[in-house]
């Protein structure tokens, strides 16, 4: 019997021109979206293997170990994701890369620091240089988040209301046949009918992608492309559950279809933006970008003034009634010639430099570099949980759900770039890790580690070098993915149940 | 009996379940959205204040003129709660200096407490018209005729001493003037909103700008109205114009806009102009490089400009050489005072001085060229494309109200330029170029007091309507073709 419904309402669908309609705007825009991957993907993959080339490359003319940690490893690229035509993910609004931090250098009376490579994460901000008139991508998120919650309610709003009008309702629980099975039938039907076109236009989209030589996608890839479906149809099967509940509640169709309608705009057009922007303003508030800047320049201008007293200390435990620097201009004034005999002496203290101010030098590099991360790490970290609970808000729009699921499974936007950044933490941590123990392995050296007089200035062999490589692993991403994706299948269990509940109390 | 028509199409669509629907949601998202772009907005003009006042700081920090910083803030726009534009996108400080002629995207944009949060898409009241009520348009449209032909009350109609002109005209009438309701009703509210934060303060003109938004709302609606109208006229079957009506709108407003964006590229590659225009900037920078080492060579100074050979126990000094730009400042003690030197380092910056004005004043002729041709080209390409949807017409018919949009930024780049011509003519004025005070601060330092002041005003209201124009010119002209046709179709149909 059920079988039947669900035939019937196939072929009362499709001969209709809605379906005609649905068939061409989706293959549409999939073969654009298909075109226009193959133009910019090949151009994105070219310039990333180029960069990491030219940044090994970089690492390999370093021949001292110094070099290595004064320069650090060069700029660490973002690697591309050969499923990005699903979901872009803002992708010009996330760094691409991270480059290496703003050098200085401080020098006194015979001595110079210099700084050492730090991690800086660098901001972008695209808009601030372009005027073109912005518009969202047209990836498969887009198809999928719009179209595919717009087409089954243009399918449903009249399923149950259309027929209750025309009296056909009436006509078909006459016959033996419960209301539930009805409803099943009626879902399945649509679900099937909108789903028709999606298949058939993803079918055209992956010919055309899968033609080009430079996205190669293997067995994981089509793994996921199965998953990245079951998505779509969980969420088309959303909707169809909100239009048959509607539906079933309304007397009449246009009804229906107006506050259908309405909930649509408001679910999926604003809501993910809307509620993004407005859960900001509820949230802690973050620390401006300028007390971040105060707070961290007045961090390293303490470790600045520590080391230039301690400096002070040593010398002055060294060479007794040595004067300082203040008290030498005074005694310019008063008597030249044993003020100048009292430089001299100054100049040769602060020229000798033994292990102590060696080793305080040393500190003086590592304590600013770990004090530069440190604070850039938890500005990042309150940015990043910011954005985090302002998605956690979205989710109440299932539009946005769906967005950040296809994200996961393309291996870009926001959770992916949080993996990159872990990846090239591990890398920050093994590539000094590779620094010290190459130092310790010089029984020469005096293993301090952060300037050129405390290092091993043996060669080594730059193979040993450890290499960036940001590599998408899908593990990570795929539990938030999971959580999605039951959210999901919950969402649709309480529309279709919400529906059914309606249509069982509801009069023929 | 026309008012009677008009009056029974306004009951109808008052009393109706979708117009209620329409006014809640327009509220409500108009509430919320209002709600983050006044809080945005009340944001960025604190930090425009702020700003301003560092920058009034930097320039009384400056001791001699050759290190003078100035740098100019271009303000917020209260109407960007209206429609966003390039408001919010665009650098905003400009840095003003003789040795470059400022572009539009030579502003420098505030870093922002959190750059992620742009992944979250803007919105502004124009957008939320532009989707919402053009949906509501076609809702009320797609059964105007078709619906009446179906329940048989159009023949009821046409059967009365009426005729079909009038008929279609008041339906007309009946459904812009209830599709006003919920703009003017979100208005009302803004505008409580508004009263409510002390910061903004809008001026008359600015009344006006929004007027014009709301007339433009009101012919934007009406296009789609007329779409759902002529499609109900020509199908005369609800459930097959509501289809097309329904496809026809994501075809417009979400598809078309970002589809054109997004796969058309109008102008090819541009690089080899921006390479050849990098090239005759630093052709330029070399001719003045040869110039400088012409006068060294004549005179006697030696060494590097910050000291030359003076004696000079004190001085500090910043050199920027970009590609685009130059730029120097010295401020000195000269121990000697009477150096017979310092004559010819006077004559040596009022030398530069006058050649880094002139190259910068070329250099922007050749940069305003290579802009002229990639980005603004661009632009205006994907601009026209897109304007084929009257959804993107919109956009950009009140973005130029309220003057967020290219030109209302470049009013303000003109400004800026203005404003480096009256700093330089202040120089002029006082002899700066060639004074001992360009690089030494040793006989006092600069008074700024009479430093000309930068104001910017927005362009006019008239500019604004003048620049609106073709847009509302298309847009009306989609009115008047779609309104004959409907108005010849309806005629000839049998009823």
């Amino acid at each position: 019997m059920i079988w039947h419904i669900i035939k019937r309402e196939l072929f009362d669908h499709i001969n209709s021109l809605r379906f005609i309609l649905t068939v061409v705007i989706l293959s549409a825009l999939m073969v654009t979206n298909a075109a226009v991957h193959l133009r910019t993907h090949t151009e994105s993959v070219r310039n990333y293997s180029e960069n990491v080339t030219k940044s090994f490359n970089k690492i390999k003319s370093r021949t001292q170990l110094y070099s290595l940690a004064e320069k650090g490893p060069g700029n660490l690229y973002k690697s591309p994701s050969s499923l990005a035509f699903i979901a872009d993910g803002g992708n010009a609004y996330l760094p691409g890369r991270i480059s290496n931090g703003e050098s200085w250098s401080k020098s006194g009376p015979g001595w110079k620091v210099k700084s050492n490579w730090w991690l800086n994460y660098g901001t972008v901000n695209p808009d601030a240089k372009d005027f073109l008139p912005q518009a969202t991508k047209i990836d498969w998120a887009f198809i999928i988040t719009y179209l595919l919650s717009f087409i089954p309610l243009l399918f449903t709003f009249d399923a149950l209301s259309g027929e209750r009008e025309q009296g056909t309702l009436r006509l078909c629980l006459a016959n033996p046949i419960s209301r539930h099975l009805l409803l099943i039938g009626k879902f399945l039907g649509t679900l099937i009918t909108v789903l028709i076109p999606f298949v058939f236009a993803v079918l055209l989209n992956l010919a055309v992608i899968s033609a080009d030589s430079w996205t190669q996608l293997n067995a994981a890839d089509w793994g996921r492309l199965g998953l990245v479906l079951l998505i779509a149809f969980s969420y088309a099967g959303i909707f169809v559950g909100l239009g048959l509940m509607i539906s079933a509640g309304t007397r009449e169709p246009r009804v229906s279809l107006v506050i259908l309608l309405l909930i649509w705009v408001a679910t999926v057009v604003f809501m993910p933006s809307t509620l993004g922007t407005l859960s900001t303003k509820w949230m802690p508030p973050l620390q401006t970008i300028d007390q971040f800047h105060a707070a961290r320049d007045a961090a390293l201008k303490q470790i600045d003034t520590d080391y230039n007293d301690r400096l002070n200390a040593i010398k002055e435990k060294k060479n007794p009634n040595l004067l300082s620097l203040s008290d030498l201009q005074k005694l310019f004034e008063t008597s030249p010639e044993t003020a100048r005999a009292a430089a001299e002496k100054f100049m040769a203290a602060y020229e000798t430099e033994g292990d102590e101010e060696l080793a305080l030098k040393a500190e003086l590099v590592n304590r600013d570099v770990e004090t530069r991360e440190r604070f850039n790490r938890q500005y990042l970290e309150a940015q990043i949980a910011q954005v985090q609970r302002a998605r956690g808000v979205t989710r109440f729009s299932p539009a946005a759900i769906v967005q950040y699921a296809l994200e996961s499974m393309a291996g870009t936007g926001f959770n992916r770039h949080l993996q990159y950044l872990e990846h090239v933490h591990d890398y920050t941590k093994q590539f000094r890790q590779f620094i010290v123990d190459t130092d310790r392995a010089d029984t020469e050296s005096r293993h301090l580690i952060g300037i050129r007089e405390g290092m091993s200035e043996k060669p080594f062999s730059s193979e040993a070098i450890p290499k960036f490589e940001d590599k998408i692993a899908f593990s990570d991403t795929f539990n938030t993915a999971t959580l999605d994706l039951l959210l999901l299948v919950l969402l649709l269990g309480v529309f279709f149940s919400g529906a059914f509940l309606i249509f069982l109390r509801s009069e023929v | 009996m026309f008012r009677n028509v008009i009056r029974q199409e306004l009951l109808n669509h008052l009393m109706s379940a979708r117009f209620f629907a329409a006014v809640v949601i327009t509220l409500l998202l108009v509430v919320a959205n209002s709600i983050v772009l006044l809080e945005d907005y009340e944001r960025r003009l604190a930090r425009h204040s702020h700003q301003e006042n560092i920058h009034r700081q930097k320039v009384q920090e400056a001791k001699t003129y050759s290190t003078l910083k100035l740098s100019i803030e271009r303000p917020p726009n209260p109407l960007s709660l209206f429609s966003t534009g390039l408001d919010k996108r665009l650098g905003s400080t400009f840095e003003i200096y003789h040795g470059l002629v400022p572009m539009i995207l030579d502003g420098s944009a505030r870093s922002l407490d959190n750059a992620f949060l742009n992944l979250f898409s803007k919105i502004d009241l124009a957008l939320i018209f532009q989707v919402v009520l053009s949906l509501m348009a076609l809702l009320f449209a797609y059964d105007a005729i078709a619906g009446d032909w179906e329940n048989g009350t159009l023949r009821l109609v046409i059967s009365h001493p009426v005729r079909r002109g009038t008929v279609l005209l008041a339906k007309y009438i009946g459904a812009i003037v209830c599709l006003l309701i919920p703009v003017l009703m979100s208005l009302l509210l803004v505008m409580i909103l508004l009263s409510t934060a002390s910061s903004i303060q809008l001026s008359g003109a600015d009344f006006l700008r929004i007027g014009g938004i709301v007339l433009t709302t009101t012919i934007y609606l009406s296009v789609f109205y007329l779409i759902g109208l002529l499609i109900s006229t020509t199908t005369r079957r609800t459930a097959t114009s509501l289809m097309l009506c329904m496809f026809l709108w994501v075809a417009l407003v979400l598809v078309y806009p970002n589809w054109s964006r997004f796969a058309l590229t109008p102008v090819g590659d541009t690089r080899a102009i921006h390479s050849s225009t990098s090239q005759q900037v630093e052709q330029i920078w070399e001719e003045v490089d040869r110039e400088e080492r012409r006068f060294l060579a004549n005179s006697p100074l030696e060494g590097k400009p910050q000291k030359f050979n003076l004696d000079v126990p004190q001085s500090s000094s910043f050199n920027s050489k970009g590609n685009l730009s130059r730029r120097y400042g010295v401020d000195m003690k000269v121990s000697n005072q009477s150096d017979p030197l310092v004559p010819h380092v006077q004559k040596y910056h009022a030398t530069m001085g006058a050649l880094y004005i002139r190259s910068a004043e070329q250099i922007a002729l050749v940069r305003k060229q290579s802009l002229d041709s990639t980005s603004l080209r661009k632009a205006m390409w994907h601009e026209r494309l897109m304007k084929l949807s009257p959804a993107s017409l919109y956009t950009f018919a009140t973005s130029t109200w309220a003057g967020t949009d290219l030109e209302g930024m470049s009013d303000f780049v003109q400004a800026a330029q203005a404003y480096r011509r009256t700093v330089i003519d202040y120089f002029h004025d006082k002899d700066a170029f060639a004074s001992r005070q360009w690089f030494a601060s040793d006989k006092g330092a600069v008074d700024w007091w009479d430093l000309p002041q930068f104001r910017f005003t927005q362009a006019g209201v008239w500019d604004n309507a003048t620049r609106a124009l073709p847009e509302l010119f298309l847009l009306l002209l989609m009115n008047v073709v779609l309104f004959t046709t409907t108005f010849l179709f309806f005629t000839k149909i049998e009823v």
